[in-house]
């Protein structure tokens, strides 16, 4: 949980989340993609801002938000809930993975595949 | 000491014998025989001359009896003073300082303790005894002071040592998740702080300095949030905030320390529902924190006395022994150049205006700055350059454990359904143009990127462990 010594500052990280430490999205991990719906508003908390601004090139990584604002994912995940709730920023989730127990579980794979066996 | 009137001594001096008058009482007998031997009809001039060398006499006579008697006088007035003196040094004075050490105040002891007849000696007696006493008042309330911040460190560290035996007795099962450790130890930091910001006051109020200093300046976001973690009811506070100044790093700790007592103050005297407000602006002075509660509106009076309470803050006797606050406000203030006025506030309770002058005013260090070396040191391109899913992949695929990897191929089979797998805005209109699937991935363990943050950090890989 220690910040980077040059990062560091008088503020902790309870006052960051308002004194939540859970509750955070479940739906939210490490990868989910995150994008940026609206711009920064004066008077923001300074980390809601500061993801806005990241997200706003591009989606970017819950993982990466966390490396970028120095700030433990499980904290980021309180900010983005903040975020998600308020409509400013949207999740993409990433597909399961195939693994042995589900192997080519996207229908989107499969009729992919199907298509492409008709056209043979 | 002219005004003192000279009545010691006079008896003696009457008592003394006129003894220069004698001298013209001897000369009687020569005058007589000057009479008679004389020729009479001589007699007429040599009896004037001797006449008048006879009045001269007297006259000498008693000017000399008059000033030996003056002699006298002063002579007794002078033993008097002297035996008063001592006796004020070596009876009155240790007796009224033991009285005021015994707690009465000045104008008991005064009473208690023989007054002296010389007006001077009175008087110094009532300088000692209220000097005596203002001293005696400063010790006691420095003292109660003192225990009161020891005791309430004390009763903190002892909450503290019952939550982390119960955190030890928790976790020691292992049953606990990394939410409720996050939790604990949030709890513990905020338990923490105020222990700090508490020896921080005892620090300042025995004239010593603040913990610790910052070596660059620090933004008033951080300030405000730095004083709301070190108070109990943090939750209440609300910020606005519009200012994007800093606050130099030398005085970054007080003045954190300083609003810490005020949003303490405002706190602990509003009710526990009711919300404090912070409002931060750039004023023409410098910063202005205005911070309002709703709780009791103090009186003039009481307005009065704090702000005679913040303006003495070196004067220890103005302390009323368990309110430590605006003291510790109070020395800051002078220690920085702070001002503070207290006023009634609109929103019914008391608002407290803190100005932070110039001099301490710095513009706001950007953080991204200090990241470029990082970026290039690392293993992950700038965010806006390239596409953070490459980045998180590349690195998940070269250098992380083996769970991670097949999340981080599950983030490239996501992707390979796109008609053009590019960086940047390509790919963030194809993720717009898709409704985001209802169904979630299974939750990735935090703790395989731990390395990927601390590359981009430049640290110790510490992710919080969530394992799925």
């Amino acid at each position: 949980m220690s910040r980077s010594h040059r990062q560091e500052g008088p503020d902790r990280l309870y006052v960051i989340t308002s004194g939540r430490s859970a509750g955070a999205d479940e739906s939210l991990d490490a990868v989910t993609l995150i994008a940026a719906e609206s711009e920064p508003a004066p008077g923001m908390q300074s980390e809601h801002a500061e993801i806005l601004r990241m997200c706003a090139a591009g989606p970017m990584a819950v993982v990466e938000i966390s490396a970028h604002l120095h700030l433990p994912v499980a904290v980021v995940r309180i900010l983005l809930t903040d975020l998600l709730d308020s409509g400013r920023v949207t999740a993409r989730h990433p597909r399961p993975a195939p693994s042995p127990a589900t192997p080519l579980a996207s229908p989107d794979v499969l009729e992919k595949v199907l298509v492409a066996l008709h056209n043979l | 000491m002219t005004d003192i009137p000279l009545s010691r001594g006079t008896a003696s001096a009457r008592l003394a014998a006129p003894g220069w008058l004698y001298l013209p009482l001897l000369s009687l007998p020569l005058w007589a025989w000057t009479l008679w031997a004389v020729p009479p009809d001589g007699a007429v001039p040599v009896l004037v001359a001797s006449a008048a060398a006879l009045a001269a006499l007297v006259v000498l006579a008693l000017s000399l009896n008059r000033r030996e008697r003056r002699v006298r006088e002063l002579t007794g007035e002078i033993a008097g003073l002297r035996a008063d003196t001592a006796a004020l040094a070596e009876d009155h004075l240790p007796r009224l300082s033991e009285r005021l050490r015994q707690g009465d105040s000045a104008e008991t002891a005064l009473h208690r303790v023989p007054a002296p007849a010389d007006p001077g000696g009175r008087a110094v007696l009532g300088a000692v005894a209220a000097q005596i006493a203002a001293a005696e008042r400063r010790r006691a309330s420095a003292m109660v002071a003192c225990a009161t911040a020891a005791g309430r460190v004390q009763a903190l560290a002892t909450t503290m040592l019952a939550d982390l035996r119960r955190m030890q007795e928790r976790h020691g099962d292992g049953v606990g998740s990394g939410d409720d450790v996050l939790g604990d130890l949030m709890h513990l930091d905020h338990s923490t702080a105020q222990v700090g910001r508490i020896a921080d006051s005892i620090a300042v109020l025995t004239g010593a300095r603040s913990g610790r200093r910052w070596g660059r300046a620090i933004g008033m976001e951080s300030i405000v949030r730095g004083a709301m973690g070190r108070i109990g009811d943090y939750r209440r506070v609300r910020v606005h905030n519009v200012c994007t100044q800093a606050v130099a790093g030398f005085a970054a700790e007080g003045v954190v320390h300083c609003l810490a007592e005020i949003l303490d103050n405002a706190a602990r005297f509003s009710p526990p529902t009711s919300e404090v407000h912070v409002h931060v602006e750039e004023v023409q002075a410098g910063i202005a924190v205005m911070v309002e509660d709703g709780g009791l509106v103090m009186g003039e009076e009481a307005l009065e006395r704090a702000r005679r309470t913040v303006e003495s803050g070196l004067d220890l006797a103005t302390i009323s022994g368990t309110r430590l606050g605006l003291a510790v406000v109070g020395q800051l203030a002078q220690r920085y150049g702070l001002s503070v006025s207290f006023r009634s506030s609109s929103r019914g309770g008391t608002a407290v205006v803190l100005l932070l002058p110039q001099k301490l005013i710095k513009p706001l260090p950007r953080p991204r700055v200090d990241r470029t070396p990082d970026t290039a040191a690392g293993i992950a391109p700038p965010p806006a350059s390239a596409s953070p899913g490459t980045a998180a992949e590349a690195d998940a695929g070269t250098e992380t454990t083996p769970p991670a990897s097949p999340t981080a191929d599950g983030a490239r089979t996501a992707e390979t359904g796109l008609p053009q797998r590019r960086r940047g805005m390509t790919l963030a209109a194809a993720e717009k143009a898709r409704p985001a699937p209802a169904d979630s991935g299974p939750a990735t363990p935090t703790k395989g990127f731990g390395a990927f943050r601390s590359a981009v950090r430049g640290q110790d890989p510490n992710g919080s462990s969530k394992d799925a």
